[in-house]
């Protein structure tokens, strides 16, 4: 854990930016989270310190893109590559934050961060040097797809951060993908603020490669009448988590989140979502699935608050596991915390294996074992995919999940 | 009819399931184009035989061969027993979720063929093929791009039980208590899918108690079973008596052996 | 696809409650029930110096006679508990509690031995007849035996003689110390150990008493046991021990239940609950809590803090928790099963209702070590005023629990819109072959289905009386009958005016 050995004695960075000094000194005074909070005590213990074990690094290596780009219909950004953005459109403009208005937003969130609960923002905020940091602001109609790519080189520590302002009545679609290369650690902090009537449809895919590590947080707050989709898949790191925290700061708005992880070999994925009702008449529909392998452990933790305020919320949380081997363990806790009355809330979770009349009334058929299993998976992944946007075309994840099966 | 040699033999089959005997020593024999009903209580044995016939793991054979094609199968996958023409229609078939019933029919379709040595199908030479035998069971088009019998009621179930059955074409089908459920109109139909898909060549074992579907399809042999056995065997009169006489002489009958 | 779906949910919230009932503001005006509990019996108490330390402990053991072994296992738990700190993190509020300002030992005076219940002081019997417990030979339940605990003692076991004639043990724990102390010795502390929980230890320093079952192999108890837990004093804390062994093939239905006076102090109850179930042998274990709540200010009130906990030991054994908990101020309890038994069976049923400013969290763990086996957890939590009323349950499946099942269903009712419900549900899972389901919801009392129930002419709080105890009805199943009406009642007594 040599960062946090650094962090403690203020050597981690030399120029240090105005944001990155208020977050390095809320890291001294406490620089590792509680491992007894309930967001961290199934976390991995060694895996988590592998994380902090690499340095810093700051000069990106080029990578393969996984799929290719469509030139005509979508922009692709890639953070960390110095680039100037300002697109304006008949129908919309796309712009990069000011230094100021980022410092400003960036600032405000800090304020409102909890030690325990942000740490992975505190940290990857702590790290991230300017051109690191994208900052956009979307405006306007019929905007073309957008992807945004993160990327950790071989045996180094990266942080990137990602902020979007989306303006009133702005719709669009948003692919983020975050790979982490060999013996890499990547802390990916994203900021969405959604004004009124806007809507995003958001993807996240985050696979890596061998013994690579994740820290990918996620805050959305969302204003009257914004419509928030998320579709997640984190696959094929050896310690990964992704933590979303979903403000509907008035209610009055509408989440659904798909998501998913898929664990093998010894690897451990967890996700842990915090849905904030702050006010009536929210709505949320979320599943999360994990499908965890050999001796791998997935985890799932997701917190619904509905206060008093949030009178009429309609929230449903399912949280669906298959566990495949003898060796694997799944821990799930879906949890509600409710004080207003007037709501429908409910949650649910299972966990079990691939089902075996399933598989037997497939094999009557003549479909083979493995056949019949992979076509219940991909039936089982299907849902979560076919809910990630902008990539569809020129992407199989079906298949890359599938064949990494 | 016995010129030919025997699709199946199943010689003093015994079988349990977490250590509980189910079948206690059933022998049958059927040729190709022969038409066997078996008839019995509920709980007698006859599903289960039906699908140790088709391979189901969760039952252990204790004693005794089953042999399709004078092959012993004993320990085959259900999905090798498949692809060489054992068919088994479920009584209660599995509704699969987000399995789309038009993929799942063109895998097993194209299992079956390829075990044929016949050409696999693509997808749009598969959908000519299925609108054909969709006929056969007056099927609506709508139902291929639905998940594997999900929602189906229980009549769509067995309909699309037999349109697998004609699109698999096995030697050999046990139809385990297709006619219930059904309505008298549904009846014909499934009735007349089975009598065209089998063409007077394929072996069929119907599993009832009831004799309306016999009705339609006339057994060559009925066969009557209690406790995991088979007590009686006789032509499709025996059908008829079980009807009028109800089954508890089989229990009088378990009685008076015991 | 592949996975058993968690079925629809089953309370299917339409548009919900009283909108109308607002203008009537009949949330405030509240019919304040009296707890009717809530006397205080006069009478000549030995209590000991209050406080906590070594010599306390061994005054205690003293009093009571007890063997080294019995006095050792105290002294060790209390080493123990000197070390513990005590938890928070159920995140219950409360005042930190002086542990060296209770009284941990206080008995009723009377003579040395008694031989038989006309000995006891009529007083006491009074009290357990005001409680609708009468404890004498005319009187007593015909079909329930009764083990009275007054305080810190046992004062009275009925139908003892013809428990014994069926080889059964039916004793306060002290006694069993002195009779029995081979299986005391066997058994106690093997469910909980001493070091399980800072109230798990505290108890096992310092119980008191509490009742004793034993059921030989192949007898089914001929009747219900039952023992009833009255605190008297205000200022000593109540830390009974209760410990049922079920031989092979045996089994028995308990049923516990309580009350305390009124009292604008907290008193503290710590009790310790072993159940052990032999192969085939099965216990159902009903409680029914009514301890003091506090008032609507939430002064006073029990804390309940309370471990118990079955070992399913044998295979196809079975343990059955079946609660209804409508009293304390603070309820912290979790009865729970140990699944070690192959196919062995653990159930927890639960209605837990909170008025006012009380707090309950409660739910259950199931843990699933040994192969093939089922837990069922069913809780209906009803929170009512400015209550906070949380399910929090671990179900675990052990590397070795093949072919195991476990269903959960945690539904939550709020009345009144200040009230909260949580669901914290802990599922781990390290067994493929295994199956795990839970499904919670939330909901309020639907207008229409209480528009349908008074245009039939039913008067509002008996409908709303009705859906709730409609609410809580897969619970009210699984008690003893006796128990199933009087927690109905207690419902309705304890929810009379927070509705309207």
């Amino acid at each position: 854990m040599n960062i946090i050995e650094k962090i403690k004695t203020n050597k981690l960075i030399d120029d240090q930016t105005e944001i990155q000094k208020i977050c390095l000194h809320k890291l001294q005074s406490s620089p590792l989270p509680n491992p007894k909070s309930e967001l961290w005590r199934l976390s991995n213990k060694s895996k988590f310190s592998n994380f902090l074990d690499y340095s810093i690094n700051e000069k990106d290596s080029k990578f393969d893109m996984p799929y290719p780009k469509n030139s005509h219909s979508t922009i692709r950004l890639i953070i960390g590559e110095n680039f100037k953005i300002k697109l304006t459109e008949k129908n919309y403009s796309i712009e990069q934050l000011s230094e100021d208005e980022l410092n400003k937003y960036i600032k405000e969130q800090i304020s409102c961060f909890d030690q325990n609960e942000n740490w992975s923002d505190l940290l990857n905020l702590s790290l991230s040097c300017a051109k690191n940091i994208l900052g956009l602001k979307i405006n306007g109609s019929k905007i073309p797809p957008i992807e945004i790519f993160s990327h950790a080189s071989s045996n180094s520590l990266n942080a990137k951060t990602l902020v979007i302002f989306l303006e009133k009545n702005c719709e669009i679609k948003l692919l983020q993908v975050n790979l982490g290369k060999e013996n890499s650690s990547l802390s990916q902090s994203t900021f969405f603020c959604l004004e009124e009537n806007s809507s995003l449809n958001h993807g996240v895919v985050s696979y890596g490669e061998n013994r690579s590590n994740l820290l990918n947080s996620l805050n959305v707050i969302q204003q009257k009448n914004s419509e928030y989709n998320l579709g997640s898949l984190h696959f094929k790191f050896n310690y990964a988590r992704f933590e979303i925290s979903i403000k509907q700061s008035v209610g009055n708005a509408k989440t659904n989140i798909k998501g998913m992880q898929i664990t093998k070999s010894d690897e451990q994925i967890s996700t842990y979502t915090k849905i904030d009702f702050n006010g009536p008449n929210g709505f949320l529909d979320q599943i999360n699935k994990s499908l965890a392998d050999d001796k791998s452990h997935a985890i799932f933790e997701g917190s619904i608050i509905v206060p008093k305020s949030a009178q009429k919320t309609d929230a449903s949380q399912l949280s669906r596991n298959l566990l495949l081997s003898n060796l694997a363990q799944i821990d799930t806790k879906p949890q509600l915390e409710i004080i207003a009355d007037d709501v429908k809330c409910k949650h649910g979770a299972t966990i079990s294996q691939l089902n075996e009349e399933e598989l037997f009334y497939m094999r009557t058929r003549g479909i083979t074992l493995a056949e019949a299993s992979k076509l219940q998976l991909s039936s089982y992944f299907q849902e979560i995919i076919s809910f990630i946007p902008v990539s569809k075309d020129r992407w199989d994840l079906l298949d890359t999940v599938l064949n990494q099966n | 009819m016995k010129e030919s040699d025997p699709l199946l033999e199943v010689e003093n089959l015994f079988a349990s399931t977490n250590n509980l005997p189910i079948l206690k020593g059933v022998s049958l024999t059927v040729y190709p184009g022969e038409i066997h009903a078996i008839m019995g209580r509920n709980g007698c044995g006859k599903s289960t035989f039906s699908k140790i016939i088709a391979g189901h793991p969760s039952y252990n054979i204790t004693n005794g061969e089953i042999k399709f094609l004078g092959e012993n199968i004993n320990s085959s996958e259900p999905e090798e027993r498949a692809q060489s023409g054992i068919f088994l229609g479920f009584q209660y078939p599995i509704e699969i979720p987000g399995v789309s019933n038009l993929e799942f029919l063109r895998v097993s379709t194209n299992a079956r063929r390829k075990f044929l040595n016949k050409e696999e199908l693509d997808t749009f030479d598969f959908e000519e093929l299925v609108k054909e035998k969709l006929e056969l069971v007056k099927m609506d088009h709508a139902f291929l791009s639905r998940s594997v019998n999900q929602g189906f009621s229980g009549g769509e179930k067995k309909r699309n039980e037999i349109l697998q059955m004609a699109l698999l074409e096995p030697k050999i089908a046990i139809l385990d208590e297709t006619d219930s459920g059904l309505d008298i109109d549904a009846l014909r139909i499934v009735a007349s899918g089975i009598k065209k898909i089998s063409n007077g060549q394929t072996g069929i074992i119907l599993i009832t108690h009831y004799q309306r579907l016999l009705d339609e399809i006339e057994p060559n042999y009925v066969h009557v079973m209690a406790d995991g056995q088979i007590i009686k065997t006789g032509g499709s009169d025996l059908a008829l008596e079980l009807e009028k006489k109800g089954y508890e002489w089989t229990d009088n009958f378990l009685k008076e052996t015991n | 696809m592949g996975i058993s779906f968690v079925r629809v949910y089953k309370a299917n919230c339409n548009r919900l409650f009283l909108d109308n009932m607002d203008n009537e503001n009949l949330v405030k005006d509240v019919v304040k029930e009296p707890y009717k509990y809530g006397f205080v019996t006069d009478i000549e108490t030995e209590k000991i110096a209050k406080g906590l330390n070594e010599s306390i402990i061994r005054l205690i053991s003293q009093k009571k006679e007890e063997p080294k072994f019995l006095l050792d296992f105290r002294l060790k738990a209390f080493k123990k508990w000197k070390k513990m700190d005590e938890p928070d993190w159920a995140g219950l509020g409360y005042k930190k509690i002086d542990y060296q300002n209770i009284i941990y030992y206080s008995a009723p005076k009377q003579k040395e031995k008694i031989s038989s219940l006309n000995e006891v002081d009529p007083k006491l019997l009074e009290t357990f007849d005001k409680l609708g417990i009468p404890l004498t030979e005319q009187k007593k339940l015909t079909n329930v035996a009764v083990d009275a605990v007054f305080d810190s003692v046992s004062i009275a076991t009925t139908f003892r003689e013809e428990l014994a004639g069926h080889g059964v043990i039916f004793c306060s724990i002290s006694e069993a110390v002195k009779n029995h102390p081979d299986l005391i010795e066997k058994y106690l502390g093997t469910v909980v150990p001493a070091s399980d929980n800072y109230f798990a230890a505290l108890n096992s320093a310092v119980f008191s008493d509490g009742s004793f079952v034993y059921i030989p192999k192949g007898v089914t108890c001929p009747m219900d046991l039952s023992s009833y837990f009255r605190i008297n004093s205000g200022d000593s804390g109540q830390f009974e021990r209760t410990l049922i062994i079920a031989e092979e093939s045996s089994s028995v239905s308990y049923l516990e239940g309580c009350t305390a006076p009124m009292f604008d102090t907290n008193t503290l109850h710590a009790a310790v609950v072993e159940l052990i179930a032999l192969d085939d042998a099965s216990i159902k274990y009903s409680t029914v809590q009514n301890w003091y709540a506090g008032d609507e200010e939430g002064v006073g009130g029990i804390f309940n803090f309370v471990t118990k906990r079955g070992k399913c030991l044998g295979k196809r054994s079975k343990i059955s928790w079946s609660q209804v908990e409508t009293g304390s101020a603070i309820t912290w309890k979790y009865p729970s099963c140990l699944l070690l038994g192959e196919e062995s069976v653990g159930e927890f049923y639960s209605v837990a209702l909170t008025n006012n400013l009380q707090q309950a969290d409660t739910g259950t763990k199931m843990i699933h070590i040994g192969p093939k086996t089922k837990s069922t957890i069913v809780s209906k939590g009803i929170s009512a005023g400015n209550s906070i009323n949380s399910y929090r349950g671990l179900v675990k499946m052990g590397t070795k629990a093949a072919g195991s099942r476990n269903y959960s269903q945690c539904d939550s009712m709020l009345i009144g819109d200040q009230a909260s419900a949580n669901t914290f549900p802990y599922i781990k899972s390290k067994q493929p072959n295994s199956e795990i389901e839970h499904e919670a919801s939330t909901c309020r009392i639907s207008e229409d289905q209480l528009f349908y129930l008074q245009s039939r002419g039913i008067e509002f709080e008996e409908a709303v009386s009705m859906m709730v105890s409609g609410f809580c009805r897969d619970v009210f199943n699984q008690l003893p009958m006796e128990f199933a009406a009087e927690a109905d009642k207690l419902l309705a007594l304890k929810l009379e005016g927070s509705v309207g």
